[in-house]
């Protein structure tokens, strides 16, 4: 059997030794467009990005932009080498894309693609939509600026319902 | 010379913590041995928002496949690799474990709801099974002693097969849990705040919760009961408690005369074997890691001599329920819904008595429901649309959110579930480890379907909005998902196991023929020997287990100070 021993401090590295990987910091402190993608190429990236947007746009809100959704999908399929399934749908599905014309449209020709997408309910639509949230709710933007999420933090009282209309059904 | 104590506890959980805390106060010198690692609630359990986790919650791909937990809680749970287990080909039984100091107190769900005589003495009511060896007088003034130091808020409710306790007052409910209350009136159900061990007021000098939420990944100051909030710095206090960590019990050692003569142990990282003797044993390792002690200390099983060690394994059906939304709250303001993790509780109202008495499945459960925002939506991903108007839309439906779950069905008794130690496979250790055999009966399925009727009937009383692709936790390996430990709360059917209420396999007896363990969890044959967790109950019933085990455990210290004292035989 493997021999294992995970102590304390092994631990400590393992989780915050992580926190020094080239990439993590520096988008989480430069601007969205200065990032240098691992996983995918420039062209891709920049793909994803703006498909990225297009799904959870900014408005009165933050959207995926603000969020650096493409970024942290980038980040987390280049940690997923031991996951080559993953890896592999997510070149087939920016495959996918690059021939159906995405990489090469114009805005409006995007914004038209990701509709017909959409529409057809198509694999790569799925894909990069289910991430695309994760990534924009378990950001800042997404979980306290749209959402404006109360929990973890330190409250005196719990507040309760105060509605006399929730009594009834 | 070995080196040698009053008491031995092997395990530093529920049990461990409070035995080790009363015996430590009577007097006697205690050494507490727990596999895991020194836990300390200061420097390890803090708020952590997802984003600011690197994984935001899911962990390095990969890392927690060995983990029983997620990216924030895994240090508290337990690596698979070191400590392997095995089920036969017909099972999935998932076997959810800590090993740290304090166990899965550090992690647990906090409900403490008492058993009564309707599940003490079930048997005598339907036929199944065997009674208990104690009826719900017995263990009254232990429920009364546990509770009363550990701090349990709830609301008196005056139903025989709810019993009351001396509650702090209890969580104010959220908007959606008022909702779901005055639905269950209209329906004709009793409900109420759901009890929990966990502070509304400060007491014993602990510090009232404060509503953040984060329960599951280890309070910070120790407002909901734990071993290392509550038991230990009494117990250590006291000068009488050694509490020994990184220490992997192997085997009970026994002398010539019949009794427990100590515990050999394995230093974690050394590997060395270390023998300690002892006057008294306490077993308080979690159910089946007892099981497998006694098995691994004598060919056959220890304190075997009814054959019955191993067998009854009996864990309470979850999952199952209904999600979505109550339309009547969507769009409404932000607010702090789920700062409690709690809920309200509907006690069983069936098969009570004669009255209430169904012919298609006996025995009962427990429904709880909640609602309101959650950390996640995890319906964002697949409600259907993009962009900003699909933006709009999860964030109404976000403060809406409402679920009905089983807080616990009873599962019966059977003895075709049991544990054996596995002829091959051995933990980092060298220590066989065990092998699982675990599946649902007839009756088990019937109750289940029956709840989800149930299920349906409050949700649409409440005017809810059932969405079937929602439930809490995202996708494997996510907060909450499949595999974490938020998933005793999920709305879909979980792996068997996932209750992780196991109980049984030493089941107590008023004779040694029928069980392992007597009415005090001495054992039948060896009297220095005890064993304190869920190995005891001939029964699950449809309460959450700890707070019973932790009153059995008071019972057995009790017993075990007279034994001490050379007044029992």
């Amino acid at each position: 059997m493997e021999s294992v021993s995970v102590t304390r401090r092994n631990f400590t590295e393992i989780c915050w030794g992580a926190m020094a990987l080239p990439g993590f910091a520096e988008w989480l402190k430069g601007e969205p467009r200065d990032y240098q993608p691992k996983f995918f190429d420039a062209g891709d990236f920049e793909a994803l990005q703006s498909f990225t947007e297009i799904l959870i746009p900014t408005d009165d809100t933050p959207g995926a932009r603000e969020a650096r959704c493409a970024q942290f999908i980038d980040f987390l399929l280049d940690a997923s080498s031991e996951d080559a399934r993953l890896q592999a749908s997510w070149r087939k599905t920016l495959s996918t894309l690059r021939d159906l014309g995405y990489h090469a449209g114009d805005v409006s020709a995007r914004a038209r693609l990701v509709q017909t997408l959409a529409q057809e309910k198509h694999p790569a639509f799925n894909t990069i939509k289910q991430l695309n949230a994760f990534a924009f709710y378990t950001s800042r933007a997404g979980q306290i600026e749209a959402l404006d999420y109360r929990g973890l933090s330190y409250n005196a009282t719990f507040p309760a319902c105060t509605h006399p209309e929730h009594r009834k059904i | 010379m070995n080196e040698s104590y009053d008491v031995i506890v092997v395990g530093s959980g529920a049990c461990g913590g409070w035995a080790s805390m009363e015996l430590a106060q009577a007097g006697m010198k205690v050494l507490m041995l727990e596999a895991g690692s020194h836990i300390s609630a200061a420097e390890q359990f803090h708020h952590q928002c997802l984003y600011d986790l690197e994984f935001r919650g899911r962990g390095r791909p990969g890392f927690l496949r060995r983990y029983t937990g997620t990216e924030r809680n895994y240090r508290i749970m337990l690596d698979t690799a070191e400590n392997p287990y095995t089920t036969s080909t017909d099972t999935s039984y998932r076997w959810s474990r800590s090993r740290c100091l304090g166990g899965r107190t550090l992690h647990w769900a906090r409900a403490a709801d008492r058993m009564g005589d309707y599940e003490f003495k079930a048997a005598s009511r339907d036929g199944y099974g065997m009674d208990w060896a104690i009826s719900y007088a017995d263990i009254k003034p232990y429920y009364d002693r546990v509770e009363s130091f550990i701090g349990v808020s709830g609301e008196v409710l005056g139903l025989p097969q709810f019993p009351d306790g001396p509650f702090l007052p209890p969580m104010p409910l959220n908007c959606a849990e008022t909702i779901f209350t005055a639905a269950c009136g209209a329906i004709g159900w009793k409900s109420t705040h759901r009890r929990l061990a966990q502070l509304t007021q400060v007491h014993h000098g602990r510090p009232a919760c404060h509503y953040c939420g984060n329960c599951v990944n280890g309070c910070d100051v120790g407002a909901m009961f734990s071993t290392i909030s509550s038991t230990l710095p009494p117990a250590l206090k006291t000068g009488n408690l050694t509490v020994r960590t990184d220490s992997v019990a192997a085997r009970v050692r026994m002398n010539g005369e019949n009794r427990a003569q100590g515990v050999t142990y394995i230093e974690r990282y050394s590997m060395k074997p270390v023998d300690i003797d002892a006057r008294f044993v306490v077993l308080a390792a979690s159910t089946i890691e007892n099981t497998r002690l006694l098995m691994l200390s004598e060919k056959g099983g220890l304190a075997n001599s009814s054959g019955l060690l191993g067998y009854y394994l009996i864990d309470q059906i979850a999952g199952g329920g209904v999600s979505g939304i109550l339309p009547r709250l969507k769009g409404g303001p932000a607010r702090l819904d789920d700062g409690k993790s709690a809920g309200i509780t509907i006690p069983n109202f069936q098969n009570i008595d004669k009255a209430t008495a169904r012919k298609d499945f006996i025995r009962g459960y427990v429904i709880n429901a909640t609602g309101g925002q959650t950390e996640y939506p995890e319906y964002a991903a697949t409600l259907p649309g993009y962009g900003s108007e699909w933006k709009k839309e999860v964030k109404a439906r976000y403060v809406a959110q409402a679920r009905v779950w089983i807080a616990g069905g009873e599962m019966l008794a059977r003895k075709e579930n049991f544990v054996e130690l596995d002829p091959e496979v051995k933990d980092h250790w060298g220590i066989p480890v065990v092998k699982i055999h675990f599946t649902h009966g007839d009756n088990d399925r019937k109750l289940m379907a029956d709840f989800q009727q149930r299920a349906e009937e409050l949700f649409r009383k409440a005017g809810g909005e059932v969405m079937p692709e929602m439930r809490r936790g995202g996708p494997a390996g996510f907060p909450g998902g499949p595999g974490s430990p938020d998933e005793t709360t999920a709305t879909h059917r979980m792996a068997l196991g996932g209750a992780i209420h196991e109980v049984g396999t030493a089941r107590m007896s008023s004779n040694a023929k029928d069980g392992v363990l007597n009415s005090f969890c001495q054992t039948h044959d060896i009297s220095n020997l005890y064993v304190f967790g869920g190995n005891a109950f001939p029964s699950t019933g449809d309460k959450h287990p700890t707070v019973t085990m932790m009153a059995l455990a008071a019972r057995g210290c009790d017993h075990i100070k007279e034994n001490a004292k050379g007044r029992l035989s």
